[in-house]
């Protein structure tokens, strides 16, 4: 039903802006695989949104070759490239005057959609970013929350179910417990529609907790990783992206682990007074359940909410080991 | 939360109508009888009675409308395209240019320009405009362009972003949301050529300045308060119209 993603790859590319003394980005060459997120993470300034806005012609390439789905973007007329590209900002751009159903319905209309599909589409997308179309169809952008602004941000994006996203901090201006809100619910769409999608962020906790992969980026766009969120934290490649992954990487690298992940779970005796965890809930997340309830063990629930066995600390240290060790056969 | 307190919470429809709306007119309507009522009590000698007389006034007023609309029409169809073009980016290096020229119609006297246009080009109803044009054409050619110029950028590259060529960001994003800024700029334009509109007399094009003057000259105090009132009731009148679109044309949401 909905279109899956495409490979993008970029070549040596190379943006270099004029009266500056140095390439904004220098040089750069990534394969994101089809079907993939990948955070781009590095400080402010070092090219994050040049290199994106190279992908969507939004700023056009000095030099170097951007292909998407094997196409060559400089062949491609601007405009129809961008209708097939999904694109969000920071700021959301939603139009003010325009109801949430004439915002999503932009590229639709630039396609020539007839108003029946158009409709079709709009509620179709609503539901998919859980907002009710009844409620919310013909509310302009200032009657919502930001953070049902920017999931209309993103529902306008996918409206002509583009193969690609381009996502520039998206939910940088939202406040914690949104944020956290809106990337469950983006990590359960990607999941459902696999689209190529370029996530820019400087967080790295989100890039960890979004990424298939990770590209940290350093001065100009030089890549200075790029790799599995687990391979990154269990092997930074060198002393930037080790200060990038900053304290506590272990810990970090927990929370990419599932409690469901654990075999051989301890029989359950004696369970009486332990406090539980769901199976697809995160080893961090047991860890601090534990820590909480100041025990050394943790019940673990299937789906269905029957217990399935104990889990303790060393489980937890085991499962660790294993990774990081698994993580460097790869490497 | 309920979709019902959502509603409420974020409910923002400011009333396009209210009774208050209705104040401007009816004050006008007052004061234009109360003129009415006062010139007739008053024993007019033959020369007020001459300038005063129904018909003379009428022509003076429908001309001195006239005038002012049609310069106001003319206004919007220079000032509105010259500020849109004024704002793609490859005019950039002419908006200083353009805008000098504009500030200077505006301080430049309109009797002074009308004298010059009257020894060059004669007199008349077109020099009469011309010179309106002139003094009256920068609010709504600066609001265009600081119009356009206030939005968001983020939305001009989220719409660019999107696929939209600029034409169409111009008519469905830019424009809609430089209105109420170019109808701001459209009501001062107004009551300047209203009142611009009083030297016309000078080129021989009619208009409440007939009236004005010849008050001044004959040292008439009521024929030279039924002008001024009567300008100042078009003046009134035709601002409070730009307002009428303001809020009916101001686009939802912003
Ligand atoms: N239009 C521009 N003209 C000149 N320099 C620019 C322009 N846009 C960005 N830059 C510069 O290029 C570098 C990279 O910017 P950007 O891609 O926005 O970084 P990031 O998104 O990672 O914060 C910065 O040093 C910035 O100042
Ligand atoms: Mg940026």
């Amino acid at each position: 039903m909905s279109e899956h993603g495409v490979r993008i790859q970029l070549d040596r590319v190379t943006k270099q802006y004029p009266r500056q003394p140095e390439p904004a980005v220098d040089n750069v060459s990534l394969d994101i695989p089809a079907g993939e997120l990948v955070v781009f993470v590095g400080p402010s300034g070092c090219g994050k949104t040049t290199t994106m806005k190279m992908i969507n012609r939004l700023i056009e390439p000095t030099s170097g070759e951007i292909t998407i789905g094997g196409e060559n973007v400089l062949a491609l007329e601007p405009n129809e490239l961008r209708t097939r590209i999904g694109y969000v900002i920071q700021q959301i751009g939603l139009f003010p005057h325009m109801t949430v159903r004439d915002n999503i319905a932009v590229v639709p209309r630039l396609l020539g959609w007839d108003k029946a599909r158009i409709t079709r589409r709009v509620d179709e997308l609503l539901e998919l970013v859980g907002l009710d179309p009844s409620a919310f169809r013909d509310r302009l952008p200032k009657q919502l929350s930001g953070g049902q602004q920017q999931r209309v941000g993103v529902a306008r994006a996918l409206a002509a179910d583009p193969p690609v996203m381009l996502m520039d901090e998206p939910f940088g201006a939202t406040d914690p417990i949104t944020r956290d809100k809106l990337q469950n619910e983006f990590l359960r769409l990607q999941k459902e529609l696999r689209k190529t999608i370029i996530f820019v962020t400087h967080d790295f906790d989100e890039a960890v907790k979004l990424g298939d992969r990770i590209a940290v980026l350093a001065e100009q766009s030089h890549v200075a990783q790029y790799d599995t969120p687990g391979r990154i934290l269990a092997a930074p490649a060198n002393d930037y992206v080790e200060g990038f992954v900053g304290s506590a990487a272990a810990i970090k690298q927990l929370g990419l682990m599932h409690v469901g992940m654990l075999t051989g779970l301890a029989e359950l005796s004696a369970t009486s007074g332990l406090p539980t965890v769901r199976s697809r809930e995160n080893a961090r997340d047991a860890l601090d359940i534990m820590l909480r309830a100041g025990t050394s063990h943790v019940v673990v629930l299937d789906e269905q909410g029957d217990p399935r066995g104990v889990i303790g600390f060393e489980d937890i240290a085991g499962l660790l080991r294993e990774e990081v060790s698994r993580v460097g056969q790869d490497a | 939360m309920s979709v019902k307190t959502l509603d409420t919470a974020y409910q923002v429809t400011p009333s396009r109508w209210s009774r208050r709306n209705l104040t401007v007119p009816i004050g006008l309507i007052a004061a234009v009888a109360v003129l009415w009522l006062w010139v007739s009590s008053l024993n007019l000698d033959s020369i007020e009675a001459r300038v005063l007389n129904a018909e003379a006034v009428r022509r003076a007023v429908v001309d001195h409308i006239l005038l002012a609309v049609s310069a106001t029409l003319l206004v919007v169809a220079i000032a509105v395209p010259l500020g849109i073009m004024l704002t793609r980016r490859w005019a950039k290096p002419l908006v200083p240019v353009v805008m000098a020229l504009a500030n200077i119609g505006q301080a430049v006297p309109a009797l002074g320009l009308l004298v010059l246009l009257a020894l060059w080009f004669g007199i008349g109803f077109k020099i009469a405009l011309i010179a309106l044009v002139v003094t009256a054409v920068l609010p709504v050619l600066r609001n265009t362009v600081v119009g356009i110029q206030q939005v968001d950028q983020s939305l001009v590259e989220a719409a660019r972003g999107m696929g939209m060529r600029a034409s169409r960001i111009l008519r469905l994003v830019e424009l809609p949301l430089a209105v109420p800024v170019m109808l701001a700029g459209l009501r001062t334009t107004i009551v300047i050529a209203v009142g611009v509109a009083t030297v016309a007399t000078f080129v021989n094009a009619g208009g409440l300045g007939d009236i004005i003057v010849a008050g001044i000259k004959l040292q008439r105090t009521p024929v030279l308060i039924t002008g001024g009132v009567l300008t100042a009731v078009i003046a009134l009148g035709l601002d409070w119209l730009g307002g009428l679109a303001e809020r009916l044309l101001r686009p939802k949401g912003v």
